[in-house]
């Protein structure tokens, strides 16, 4: 179920790399490298990776990155417009490019400083909250990182700007592993964006892991931008832990990558928990985007809601896995599910997995999955206004997946992205 | 003017013929009310103009101001002036209607040769629509159609109407589904974009609107053909005997 192909360059890094850091951290990478070993790069032949084809992946003898240029011939812009800018190379926070103004309740530094002037903090999260031994390329980045992101919302924080991070990464055919924890404190509220970027068309292996803990009321909005270079491949893990009466948000937006292949877990570990996970998928070309969500509903009175939107063009592919679980003791659970396919080409394919685990019996869950084309009707009413074809496909096509980026909360980001989307649309 | 000569139709997918040879001529300047009973055609005829294509043409010929209709797609008629309100507007969730008619107006204008308007612009040029048409301001933010009643989503179809200033309006059974007052409102809409060099088609299968939208020529379509035509009064006289006389009258005629 693994390639035979020894990752010679990246283990030897790793094993190089497991020695860095407290004792806690040692241990963790000894962990991470020993399940990677194990793990590998899984072939299609594991269910989990059916239809995530990795040969190509699997064939190129990769460095790993260690730092970045500290310059880039591209502006890589903002979403938010916010003063908290924080910019990311091959996975190292780059203190010349990011700017942290002090916020009241906010820490938002390197993670190499954190797991020294935080180091509690850090080692109860860090590795803690994502499940590495079901992941293998976790596993690699556990093992691999040597700096990253921490955000930590103190207890009560109300930080009003949305903290922007712009993960890089630039270099031929290098693992580049983006590290970020996030821990929003109890009764703290904030805002991330995450953007995943190329400098130019890079082809590293991607490989990011972010883990959120949300604290009891907390509320938490999370926007996940992965915008890299269709000649790049990324294959991330995203877990969430939420504790009683903590709300999550979430919207995962994929445009990019050459394979781009993300997990989203989220564990509901406490009553009265509010969860939202939302995507915006755009394939073109020969793109793959498969994305993987999980939502475990362990204890009882939570609700999820989730929404999908897909749109596929050309020869791309695109792969849908939407778990929830639903636990014995998750009782008058509430989650909603729906996935939506566009296909815009006879070549195009989705493949789309609902899968529903239901162990409680007093519960309320909804999944939907349709998979069309444009319809003729709105066609023909933009049409006989004036519009020619092509532009009333494109606005259709972005009204259709508009509808899940109007849920974000921010107006900036929000019209960031509507903007990003429709350009990328609009040269259908 | 435009020009219908021997217009006839199918279905595109069932060969089912709906329109066997229509006549009809509309100088600027005129309202002609196409009126007929369920199943006549009156509603087909419409959609053939405005260029959907469930229909296909087999026979005859459609000009605007010279020009071959029928040779042309959906859009470039609307570039040449034609606009249809439709009976069932469709809903647009996601897309603003200031959005939706600044792409409509633009796409329109750079058809014609002239030039796109600025986003200023067009705010301007719209709100002196919205305030012609007494309509509310919310129109403009909202969502194309989605969540409007019946009587908003007509009145939207007249708004748009305003904005893309068409030299045919071909007005589709406007009031089926209005109440009294809603069907005032869009026919003082209509009224107050009557012009000289305009020309409107008032499809509908109840005289009611005509009180409102007063019409210089009155036809009946029956079976796929106009088998009278007459003034406003052919309208009442219409109301009063239903369209049962008729029927009998032109049995023979329409099959």
């Amino acid at each position: 179920m693994t390639y035979e192909i020894e990752q010679s360059q990246v283990l030897a890094m790793a094993e190089k790399r497991s020695g860095d850091g407290p004792a806690w951290l040692r241990d963790l990478r000894t962990k991470g490298l020993k399940i990677h070993r194990e793990h590998g790069i899984p072939t299609p032949k594991n269910e989990e990776w059916k239809y995530t084809p990795l040969r190509d992946v699997a064939r190129v003898d990769y460095t790993v990155a260690e730092g970045g240029p500290a310059v880039f011939d591209q502006d890589f812009g903002s979403l938010s417009g916010s003063p908290i800018r924080i910019v990311m190379v091959n996975g190292r926070f780059d203190r010349n490019l990011s700017e942290v103004p002090a916020q009241t309740g906010l820490i938002a530094c390197s993670l190499r400083d954190a797991w020294i002037e935080h180091e509690e903090l850090v080692q109860a999260h860090l590795g803690q909250v994502a499940r590495i031994e079901e992941h293998t390329f976790a596993a690699l980045n556990t093992a691999l990182f040597d700096d990253g992101l921490f955000i930590c919302f103190k207890d009560g924080a109300a930080v009003e700007h949305v903290i922007e991070v712009i993960h890089v990464s630039s270099g031929e055919e290098m693992v580049v592993v983006p590290r970020t924890l996030i821990v929003a404190g109890e009764n703290a509220s904030g805002k991330i964006v995450e953007r995943y970027v190329t400098d130019g068309n890079s082809t590293c292996l991607t490989l990011p892991v972010t883990e959120v803990f949300t604290a009891r009321y907390a509320n938490i909005e999370h926007v996940r931008v992965q915008d890299e270079a269709t000649t790049n491949f990324h294959i991330g893990l995203w877990e969430i832990k939420q504790v009683e009466n903590s709300e999550y948000r979430s919207y995962n937006v994929a445009f990019g990558a050459k394979i781009g292949r993300l997990d989203q877990n989220i564990w509901l570990g406490g009553e009265h928990v509010v969860t939202r996970l939302d995507g915006v998928v755009v394939a073109r070309g020969e793109q793959l985007l498969d994305n993987h969500t999980r939502l475990d509903h362990a204890l009882p009175n939570c609700n999820s809601y989730e929404i999908y939107k897909q749109i596929i063009d050309d020869k791309a592919t695109v792969v849908f896995n939407g778990k929830i679980f639903v636990h014995q003791d998750a009782q008058k659970t509430d989650a909603e599910q729906t996935n939506q396919a566009l296909l815009l080409s006879p070549t195009a394919t989705i493949n789309s997995k609902p899968q529903l685990e239901i162990f409680a019996d007093d519960v309320k869950c909804t999944h939907g999955a349709t998979v069309g084309q444009l319809e003729e009707e709105p066609m023909f009413y933009l049409r006989s206004r004036g519009v020619t074809k092509d532009k009333a496909e494109a606005i259709l096509v972005y009204a259709f997946a508009a509808e899940v980026l109007e849920l974000i909360s921010d107006d900036t980001v929000r019209d960031n992205l509507e903007k990003r989307l429709f350009d990328k649309l609009a040269i259908l | 003017m435009l020009e219908v000569k021997n217009l006839h139709a199918v279905v595109a997918e069932e060969e089912k013929q709906i329109l066997r040879g229509i006549n009809l001529t509309v100088k600027p300047g005129e309202v002609h009310a196409i009126m007929g009973p369920n199943g006549s055609g009156k509603s087909t005829f419409a959609n053939v103009l405005a260029g959907r294509e469930t229909y296909e043409v087999t026979d005859g010929s459609v000009t605007l101001d010279g020009a071959d209709m029928l040779e042309m797609e959906v859009e470039d008629r609307a570039h040449a002036g034609v606009f249809m309100a439709f009976q069932y507007p469709v809903e647009i969730p996601g897309v603003s209607n200031t959005y939706f008619l600044r792409a409509a107006l633009n796409a329109k204008r750079q058809a014609n040769g002239e030039e796109e308007l600025g986003s200023m612009e067009f705010m301007k040029f719209i709100r002196e629509k919205i305030d012609l048409l007494k309509l509310p301001q919310d129109l403009l933010t909202r969502s194309v159609n989605e969540g409007f009643s019946g009587g908003e989503k007509k009145r939207n179809e007249i708004f748009q109407m305003a904005v893309l200033e068409p030299r045919l309006c071909v007005l589709d059974e406007t009031d089926s589904g209005l109440d009294i007052d809603a069907l005032k409102t869009v026919a003082d809409g209509v009224n107050a974009l009557r012009s000289p060099d305009r020309m409107f088609v008032v499809v509908t299968h109840y005289q009611r609107l005509l009180n409102y939208i007063v019409p210089d020529y009155v036809h009946i379509l029956m079976g796929g053909k106009i088998v009278k035509s007459g003034d406003k009064s052919l309208a009442l006289e219409l109301e009063e005997k239903g369209y049962g006389w008729l029927e009998e009258e032109f049995a023979g005629a329409t099959q």
